[in-house]
């Protein structure tokens, strides 16, 4: 509280007459900014966290299988790294948005249910889709090698987008965006282009997406004129 | 040119812990509502502090609660109006009108 005067002292019923315009402007500004961070669910830790699948999971993936002819696909400690390390970007993701949402309810609360059950049936979708083509006999440097470390991505990462533009959440657009070219691209550069350029490009970019988030938490907070 | 005289800043809003309360509901969608508790913690007041602006706001239907179940495992939400919404519009553009006239 250091804009105005602390509001919290006895029960009182201030009424403001001392609160001075300029101080009532970096007030509505400071409330708004701390209860926009408060209610928001991104965070820089998130973010590296998730830059950490992709650089050091993908890359893991990526690295058992340099130099393969012919094609065996991943070895199995790298497909535990790329697991884990996804189930701890889920641990932490699901953290921050239970901080975020915790007391939110109403109209939030059916939006981010069916949300869920959008990215849900894209995943599923996703996965269920690379079984048909194994069972239709495609070949596993096609199945496993460009269209796992790409299509499944591109699905949830088109959810994502959908959302944030629905909210007009720029950087996140932005984000998914990229995400969604990243991994179309790589898919023409083969399994090992697929793992490591799509490992390579969405972690650079989530590292961008965090030292971005850091530098708006840090930004000073003055009245608008 | 005519000069427009700035309308006073509303004094059911311009109070600290008021202003806070509605800036704060403002930042949530329409329709989206937040826990007495969440509420309360965010903006560090005493419950009964609280309860006493609200009262005030809710009385000018700038925000509307609802109190959902029973005893102990009662909880009460409180959401901004579309009335509370749109007087903290005029509240601020009053506010920037101020500062721009200062």
């Amino acid at each position: 509280m250091d804009a105005a005067r602390d509001p919290n002292g006895p029960d009182t019923d201030d009424d403001g007459s001392e609160l001075a315009p300029g101080a009532a402007a970096v007030l509505v500004e400071q409330t708004s900014r701390q209860a926009r961070r408060q209610f928001d669910p991104t965070s820089p830790l998130a973010a590296v966290a998730g830059a950490s699948v992709f650089l050091l999971g993908y890359g893991a993936v990526w690295w058992s299988m340099r130099g393969q002819t012919p094609y065996t696909g991943p070895a199995g400690w790298s497909i535990a790294v790329l697991y884990a390390l996804i189930a701890v970007n889920a641990i932490i993701a699901t953290g921050y948005l239970r901080r975020a949402t915790n007391g939110v309810g109403g109209r939030a609360r059916r939006q981010r249910n069916a949300q869920a059950a959008a990215f849900a049936a894209a995943g599923v979708g996703a996965w269920t889709f690379q079984g048909a083509l194994l069972y239709l006999g495609v070949s596993l440097q096609i199945v496993d090698g460009v269209y796992g470390p790409t299509m499944p991505l591109i699905a949830l990462a088109a959810v994502a987008a959908g959302i944030a533009a629905t909210r007009e959440r720029w950087p996140q657009l932005g984000l998914c965006i990229a995400f969604i070219l990243i991994a179309s691209v790589s898919a023409f550069f083969g399994p090992l282009g697929a793992w490591g350029l799509t490992g390579l490009g969405c972690g650079l970019v989530l590292l961008g997406y965090a030292a971005a988030l850091v530098m708006r938490q840090r930004r000073p907070v003055t009245a608008r004129r | 040119m005519t000069t427009s005289t700035p309308q006073p800043l509303n004094p059911l809003i311009h109070a600290p812990a008021r202003l806070r309360i509605l800036v704060t509901l403002a930042t949530l969608n329409d329709g989206d509502t937040l826990s007495f508790t969440r509420l309360q913690q965010m903006l560090d007041l005493t419950p009964g502090n609280l309860i006493t602006h609200l009262r005030k706001l809710e009385d000018a239907a700038y925000i509307s609660t609802e109190k959902t179940g029973n005893g102990v495992t009662s909880l009460t939400s409180v959401t901004l109006t579309s009335t509370g919404r749109a007087a903290l519009d005029v509240y601020t553009k009053t506010l920037r009108t101020l500062l721009t006239g200062l």
